[in-house]
């Protein structure tokens, strides 16, 4: 096989920090290559340098043995570099059609030569055994769909090397199957593929090689039959870490909060709870697995009362819920771990201490005469003990949250929701984006709450955790529970069967 | 200490944008033909140069006062009350009425005025609330639009209502519940001291208060705030009344105090300028306070330059739009990454020497 | 004319100024652009707009210059937000602020103090033929100035723009997803300051409109909220051409029908009348609730090496 891309010493750097430091890194044709990395290893920024987003602090990239400079990415579009991002680029308010064609200069003229474009499109999705819809709307797509338009795109765009950043991460077993089978096409014509993942089992599936990435720097690239998980997960975090093992318990305790056949928009299959009845006990994790988009969302935000359940209602300790409010809701002992922490979770502008106490500001340990006169001192107080027994890592307790690190905002949100004392716990992905340190402390804190007797609900897309932690597993399938399975020796093979509606 | 900093940087950028306009101030009035450096101590003289001069100043500094902690009150809350003018006239309205018409006296009198000005202007300033919260609208084209009737409707007053005779204008208000000067021979008034009291409760209340915590924390992230327990539209709702209020007050007490009739004109331009000096003051209601008084001074000493120099007072007026762009863009200017990165790279080289 | 023809042919002539407006908020916030500083923008292309007009004899040539001094002012709003990430919203308020100030110290120093207004020779009205002859409305319609067959010009012209042409298409996507657009070519900083001095043109001759073909003098103030109205008009819209035609004639027949009123009735104050199309505006965009159908990222600031 013969090289297709070498990037040589590559450096990114922004401001004082190094995203990616000295990274030499060669593709083959015909290959698929992994980048392997925790979340923050650099992976995103160095494939950014790659198609023209970033422009490298310093090195060399080349392209079939000749040096290029990329500086645009519409230089990589020539270069015949194509990328497939995490979050998908493409506009929802157009159709696939319109998605394909834009920014397209095979086109000349002013307007937009509706008819041959189509036939070219619909030629290569035949090749490639897609079937497409080209006047649906990015919106009217399932998430394995728009995922295919965003690969044809390239593809259109004539890709030699395709990059896929984390392509599995929001996908059924089926879906990643196909994904698979059309990865291995690909590679049997000859066009490279850089995969990005940090799934372990998906790496070793369908890699040739695998470079790892550590803060920045590339470690090693080694083959595929020469390596095993353990040492590839070793490598990545840079030290032995011992597999973390949870123990399952049956709570016999009594029940905290429970769903009485709730729904909401229930006509949608999307983002929607189709009469949904759950309970959830004191010192018990329940888990929901489930693929992105099938109501986990409009769960998590019913029992926070974020929203308001259109039939059906909500119990807190066999109390019928009348105030669907989530200032209620937190005062009946409800916290939360929303999905978002930015945009949910944190006042980004405000410092560590003002969101340690976001929720408490009324309280005598907080303020006098009923909220009219702000105790600094405690609130500085609990914000410096805080922070030191959440290992929060940061320069002052006045430092924006805004400006740290997702682990270290999640810290906060934890310090937060889980020293309010609360009844209920609800997760919604709490590890989501978390290096694998931050993951560790994430769950053992779960742990710890529950066998403190605190109820937990864990939503989460990612299967490993659900099956990890969970005490109970319950299954969700466009917004209705497919079925209930122990957390005991769960039979994996029929709850991954029943995400798919099966 | 990073908070230090950070005001730091503020103020550092304000007192730039400031220079920058003044410099480029004194270059049209060279442009223009005169000294720079007489036209700008005319300016001052005007502004300062003498207890008279102060009490105009302070004078003028009173409405815009108002104003402007009505546009930051409710910009820390996140919702852009553009309405200040329309708040404020209508609340000078209110308070022309029970002036005017309830034959209210005394201190007790005034003070039924100027509660009747807030409550207007509550009101006034209610209504862009009600329909965001409601209809979920663009509060600012709905102030703004409300501004406009507000102005026609004051018209309406003093052309039909309570007209003064044959003059477009209304009467004055008896004497009995105008607010007196602090000082007879400086012409500003106790209002003066309302208003700069107000700057600090509404500090206080930001920045001290549970509530006041919360209100800016609407004002950062909506979204985090209804997730964590704040009732959100009640805050906002509350900010538009209380911004609305404050302006209406104002309205009131430059009624009472400085022009004791409505007459066209009344008020022109003051929401605008309120909006400016709360985002030069970064919405620091103390802050925003001392921007006030140094526009009001710009003011009341560009007429003692025109007069001196034949220097146009519109000049003064170019310095104070020149000191928004200027500082606004300066703002975000200092939050980009590559400034930062700039910044580092400055201090390091320091460092090293 | 009767009544009704009055008011018809003078709701054409009051949506015009509104429609460029209007339309240069829409190329505006198609790139992702929320400009509010069209108040300010407008301000300043109607003094140039009357200066230039005055000073050559020609309106044509003041329309021109009146869409240059647009463009210049809304250089700065786009220097501001697309370069230095400035909040669109505040920006736009300081351009508010700004140009007024600007466009009234230009008047001060290029007229002097005096209080005699100078004034200017309208543009002349054009009649197309045979269009002109349609019973009713070819009078109310054909036989205007250039500057309103222009305008219905440009709502043709920019509903093709933006849905047939390749263009076209790449503009809205700079507006809906820029990240999307850069990773696919295309040049989202380019375009939008691209957009800024199109709706800095636009809104320049909506300026200029108004002491070139409506008033024929200068007086501050002239453009009284139609730079807000011209927002709402394109909220009203639905960001589309042909909504923003609908709805600046809605506004226009507001404005023609409150100056009808004021001549007809008397005995009611006349600001009553005045206050129409402010409180139409309020209803309309009331009725319409809070729908968003704009562009997904319009508001929001881009950065190419955003992390």
């Amino acid at each position: 096989m013969s090289e297709l891309l070498r990037m040589e010493h590559v450096s990114k750097r922004f401001g004082d920090f190094y995203a990616n430091k000295d990274v030499n890194l060669s593709i083959e044709k015909g290959e698929v290559h992994t980048l392997l990395g925790e979340n923050g290893a650099g992976k995103s920024t160095l494939m950014n340098v790659l198609i023209g987003l970033y422009q490298p602090t310093e090195g060399k990239i080349f392209l079939n043995g000749k040096e290029v400079r990329i500086e645009t990415p519409s230089q990589a579009v020539d270069y015949g570099i194509g990328m497939v991002h995490q979050h998908f680029m493409l506009v929802e308010a157009m159709t696939v059609f319109e998605n394909m064609i834009l920014g397209d200069r095979k086109n000349k003229g002013l307007f937009i030569d509706k008819e041959a474009r189509r036939k070219e499109i619909l030629e290569l999705a035949d090749k490639y055994d897609f079937n497409i819809e080209l006047d649906k709307y990015i919106t009217e797509l399932s998430v394995g769909e728009q995922q295919r338009v965003e690969i044809l795109k390239a593809l259109y765009r004539g890709a030699d090397l395709l990059i896929l950043d984390e392509p599995s991460a929001a996908l059924t077993d089926i879906e990643v199957e196909g994904l698979f089978a059309m990865m291995r096409q690909l590679t049997a014509e000859g066009k490279s593929i850089i995969f990005i993942s940090h799934k372990m089992r998906e790496v070793l599936h369908i890699s040739d090689r695998i470079s790892i990435l550590r803060a920045g720097e590339l470690i090693a690239t080694v083959k595929n039959e020469n390596i095993d998980g353990q040492d590839l997960a070793n490598m990545m975090i840079g030290h032995e870490l011992s597999e973390a093992k949870y123990e399952k318990v049956v709570s016999d305790q009594e029940e905290v909060i429970s769903l009485d056949h709730c729904s909401f928009q229930k006509q949608s299959k999307h983002n929607s709870i189709n009469g949904v009845s759950l309970s959830v006990h004191r010192g018990e994790i329940v888990g929901i697995a489930g693929v992105d988009g099938n109501g986990q969302t409009q769960l998590a935000q019913l029992i926070t009362g974020v929203i308001r359940p259109e039939e059906g209602h909500i119990n807190i300790h066999g109390h019928e819920v009348k105030m669907y409010d989530p200032g209620h809701f937190i005062d009946m002992g409800v916290a939360h771990i929303p999905e978002d922490r930015n945009l949910q979770g944190l006042i980004g502008d405000m410092s560590i201490a003002e969101n340690m106490v976001l929720k408490a500001t009324h309280s005598p340990r907080f303020s006098f005469l009923n909220g009219w006169k702000l105790k600094h001192g405690s609130i500085r107080k609990n914000a410096k003990e805080m922070t030191e027994k959440y290992d929060v890592r940061c320069r002052s307790i006045n430092q924006d949250v805004r400006s740290l690190s997702g682990g270290n905002q999640q810290k906060i949100i934890l310090a937060r929701e889980f020293e309010s004392n609360p009844e209920i716990i609800v997760a919604a992905h709490p590890t989501r984006g978390l290096d694998i340190g931050a993951t560790r402390f994430v769950r053992d804190s779960m742990v710890e709450a529950r066998d403190k007797g605190t109820g937990i609900l864990l939503i989460s897309a990612d299967f490993d955790e659900i099956i990890e932690m969970s005490d109970r597993i319950l299954v969700i399938f466009e917004g209705q529970i497919m079925g209930e399975y122990s957390g005991q020796n769960p039979p994996i093979e029929e709850i991954s069967l029943a995400m798919t509606g099966k | 200490m990073s908070n230090i900093l950070k005001n730091f940087k503020n103020v550092i950028v304000s007192i730039l944008s400031i220079l920058l306009a003044f410099v480029i101030g004194a270059i049209i009035m060279a442009a223009l033909g005169a000294s720079p450096i007489t036209a700008l101590q005319y300016l001052m003289i005007g502004a300062f140069g003498s207890a008279q001069n102060i009490g105009t100043t302070l004078a003028k500094a009173t409405p815009l006062i108002f104003t402007a902690l009505c546009a930051c009150f409710a910009y820390k809350c996140g919702v852009f009350n553009l309405g200040g003018e329309g708040q404020f006239i209508i609340g000078s309205i209110a308070s022309c009425y029970v002036a005017l018409r309830l034959g209210v006296t005394g201190f007790f009198g005034m003070f039924l005025c100027l509660l009747a000005g807030a409550l207007a202007g509550g009101i006034w300033g209610m209504i862009p609330g009600i329909l965001k919260i409601t209809r979920g609208q663009n509060e600012m084209i709905i102030s703004i639009m409300l501004n406009y009737v507000a102005t026609l409707f004051m018209g309406v007053v003093y052309t039909n209502y309570l007209r003064d005779g044959s003059v477009p204008q209304t009467v004055a208000v008896p004497e009995e519940v105008q607010i007196p000067r602090m000082f007879p021979k400086m012409r500003f008034t106790w209002a003066f001291l309302i208003a700069v009291l107000l700057g600090f409760i509404i500090y206080y209340f930001l920045y001290h208060t549970s509530s006041g915590f919360k209100l800016r924390a609407v004002g950062i992230n909506m979204t985090a705030s209804r997730f964590n327990g704040v009732p959100v539209t009640r805050y906002i709702l509350m900010s538009f009344i209380i911004s609305g209020a404050i302006a209406g007050l104002g309205g009131s007490a430059e009624l009472l105090g400085t022009q004791y009739r409505l007459i066209n004109g009344f008020a022109s331009g003051y929401g605008f300028d309120g909006v400016a000096m709360a985002l030069i003051g970064m919405l620091n209601p103390i802050a925003t306070v001392i921007v006030a008084i140094f526009f009001a001074a710009l003011r009341s000493g560009a007429t003692t330059m025109q007069a001196a120099t034949g220097v146009p007072t519109s000049v003064s007026d170019i310095i104070q739009a020149l000191v928004i762009v200027f500082s606004v863009a300066g703002m975000a200017l200092t939050k980009l990454p590559e400034f930062e990165a700039f910044l580092g790279r400055f201090k390091r080289k320091k460092g090293e020497e | 004319m009767s009544f009704v023809s009055n008011l018809i042919y003078a709701t054409v002539r009051m949506a015009v100024p509104l429609m460029f407006i209007a339309l240069g908020e829409l190329y505006s916030e198609r790139a992702g652009m929320v400009n509010i500083g069209l108040e300010g923008i407008a301000a300043m292309g109607s003094l140039i707009g009357f200066i230039v007009a005055f000073t050559t004899g020609s309106t044509w040539i003041g329309i021109l210059c009146g869409a240059l001094a647009g463009m210049a002012v809304n250089m700065i709003y786009a220097f501001a937000t697309v370069t230095l990430c400035a909040d669109h919203t505040v920006y736009g308020m300081s351009i508010n602020i700004f140009a007024p100030a600007l466009a009234s110290f230009i008047y001060r120093i290029y007229f002097g103090t005096g209080s005699d207004l100078s004034q200017i020779e309208l543009m002349k009205t054009v009649n197309i033929p045979v269009l002109k002859n349609i019973p009713f409305f070819g009078k109310l319609l054909f036989d205007q100035t250039p500057m309103v067959y222009i305008a219905f010009l440009l709502v043709i012209v920019t509903s093709i723009f933006f849905n047939k042409t390749r263009f076209g298409l790449n503009y809205k996507s700079v507006g809906e997803h820029p990240h999307a657009a850069a990773t696919l070519g295309i040049n989202v900083v380019k375009m939008k300051y691209l957009s800024c001095m199109i709706c800095g043109a636009l809104a320049g001759i909506g300026g200029a409109y108004l002491t070139t073909c409506y008033s024929n003098t200068y007086t501050e103030g002239n453009v009284a909220g139609r730079g807000f109205i011209a927002l709402a008009a394109v909220i009203f819209g639905r960001w589309s051409g042909v909504g923003v035609l609908v709805s600046c004639l809605f506004f226009g027949f507001c404005d023609a029908l409150q100056i009808r009123l004021q001549v007809a009735s008397i005995g009611i104050p006349y600001q009553y009348f005045q206050m129409i199309p402010y409180i139409a505006t309020i209803i309309a965009l009331s009725i319409i609730g809070a729908k968003k159908l704009g562009p997904k990222a319009a508001g929001k600031a881009y950065r190419r090496e955003q992390r």
